[in-house]
């Protein structure tokens, strides 16, 4: 048996690799203990909604045996991961496919297990068909995980898996990951092959990691990362090493702070995120980067483009689902379904528009600074009472922090920076130029070695 | 939610052959209403000779 200082399922991906290498912890024992995690806590936190644990066992042995054999594929070898129910696996087609049929495997998915990764099943997301319980936010589980990678925030964060296959289309990795206290990433638009992901929106689904480390971030994401011919908007942009250059410092790391827009966006953010977002800035230069305030005019007009572009294609993608979302959908889908309709071609084409204009506007600002800091939420998470059933439209439709990326499909990481008085996580959000996860990564990894959020763990 | 709007919404549905969940149209009124006074401050910017984002190649990648 393995002997760590923590718990197994608590271990990142970062540590497990390196004692499934040495043949120091059989991914046999690291499964089974994340399953014995999952048993003892998952009915609070109703994480999963399909877990396959037979499954993942057989995958365990199989991966033990590889070990064993000298066939050690890599840092996701014997990796217990479990995906967002948005993506398709074997077997577990998208739940809000509905009436189609998935592809097997989802490009991201196949990649993980080809990496060895332990598929320990599928999590819930927000909005499904079947009204499944919300899951529960493991820092304090009257509180939201936030969505809609929701299982994947809570599971994280629980120790449910040592990380997750997110999906964010307007916040939807960043979210979760915020409230969850987790790392999360929404890598650069056709960085991730979206085959297999039932889409939300087209041109804004982005798939990612999520995970407690940034480090095991970088490890999942060169596993996933790639040019994939069955999706058309897949990038064939040269893919990096993403840990090579994660421990760099980040000293003469110029970091733009986006000042007026933080400001703007004030009056509807809790100052406690705000308080933290400064001192996390503030950590950065003194570690030796270089804080800048930047000015991007149209930002204030990104968060209602990309909601405008969001129920467009909304629309498109679920029109054939349209009269059965209408009659039993959940009421964010019926409201998303009201508002695309609402939308005209004048509207989305407007909205195109000003993403052209906000993407030339940050390359004007990238040309002078390597990546921009600014909050990643208005508030810690609600309480699950507080939270009415279309309350995230109201962030979608107002300037605020993720819209903006998802438009402009620049490479985001949410990474934790502090606690409320209330003791639930706060993140801080770095954005980089296109492709460039390795600048974001190593800003992120820096701080999170620098400030050690991630010794503690909720109290389950 | 106005009547104006409600009337448009309700004439998007019946072309789509739908109708609207009971209780729908009085629940999502103030999201609805929020979401078009933003809509209109999208069309409040000139944006010049600003061109769509997506760019259209005509050129095809092959799919293995």
């Amino acid at each position: 048996m393995a002997v760590t200082e923590k718990p197994l399922y608590y271990l990142s991906i970062h540590e497990a690799q390196q004692l499934i290498q040495k043949r120091q912890l059989s991914p046999v024992e690291l499964a089974g203990a994340v399953l014995d995690r999952i048993a003892a806590v998952d009915a609070k936190l109703h994480a999963y909604i399909n877990l396959t644990a037979d499954s993942a066992l057989a995958e365990a042995r199989a991966a033990e045996a590889e070990v064993a054999h000298g066939n050690w594929r890599g840092p996701m070898h014997g990796i217990p991961i479990a995906v967002k129910d948005q993506l398709d696996v074997q077997g577990a087609p998208a739940r809000i496919r509905q009436f189609s049929q998935g592809v097997g495997d989802a490009t991201a998915v196949r990649k993980l297990r080809e990496a060895g990764a332990v598929m320990m099943g599928k999590l819930h997301m927000s909005s499904l068909p079947d009204a499944l319980p919300l899951p529960r936010n493991p820092w304090n589980t009257e509180h939201i995980t936030g969505g809609s990678s929701t299982g994947s925030g809570a599971a994280v964060a629980g120790g449910l898996c040592l990380g997750s296959l997110g999906e964010d289309t307007a916040g939807s990795i960043r979210t979760p990951a915020a409230f969850c206290g987790i790392a999360g990433l929404k890598a650069t638009y056709g960085r991730v092959s979206r085959y297999g992901l039932a889409p939300l929106s087209w041109s804004l689904d982005h798939c990612g990691p999520m995970a407690r480390m940034v480090e095991d971030l970088a490890h999942m994401l060169n596993a996933i990362a790639g040019h994939d011919a069955n999706d058309p908007t897949s990038s064939t942009a040269p893919v990096a090493d993403y840990t090579a250059s994660l421990r760099e410092d980040v000293k003469g790391l110029v970091v733009g702070v986006p000042r007026d827009y933080i400001d703007a966006c004030a009056p509807r953010t809790e100052g406690i995120v705000l308080q933290r977002v400064d001192e996390a800035i503030a950590v950065l230069k003194s570690m030796g980067a270089v804080i800048e305030a930047v000015k991007i005019p149209t930002l204030h007009l990104a968060t209602i483009a990309n909601a405008v572009i969001y129920y467009n294609e909304f629309w498109a993608a679920h029109k054939s689902n349209a009269a059965w979302v209408l009659r039993n959908g959940a009421a964010q889908r019926r409201a998303r379904v009201y508002l695309g309709l609402l939308t005209g071609s004048a509207d989305y084409i407007q909205a195109q528009r000003i993403r052209g204009r906000c993407r030339a506007e940050l390359a004007e600002v990238f040309g002078k600074v390597n990546c921009l800091a600014l909050p990643n939420q208005a508030g810690p998470a609600p309480l699950v009472k507080d939270v009415g059933p279309i309350d995230t439209l109201y962030k979608h439709v107002r300037p605020e922090f993720h819209g903006p990326f998802n438009l402009t499909g620049l490479p985001t990481l949410s990474v934790p920076c502090g606690f409320s008085d209330n003791q639930l996580p706060i993140a801080l959000q770095l954005v980089g130029k296109p492709f460039d996860e390795c600048t974001v990564l190593r800003a992120g990894y820096s701080y999170q070695q620098q400030m050690k959020w991630y010794e503690r763990r909720p109290a389950l | 939610m106005d009547r104006l709007i409600e009337q448009h919404l309700l004439a998007v549905l019946n072309r789509e052959g739908l109708e609207p969940k009971a209780g729908d149209l009085e629940q999502f009124s103030e999201i609805i209403g929020l979401y078009l006074d933003n809509l209109k401050q999208l069309h409040s910017v000139n944006l010049g000779a600003q061109e769509l984002a997506p760019v259209f190649r005509p050129e095809w990648t092959e799919k293995k």
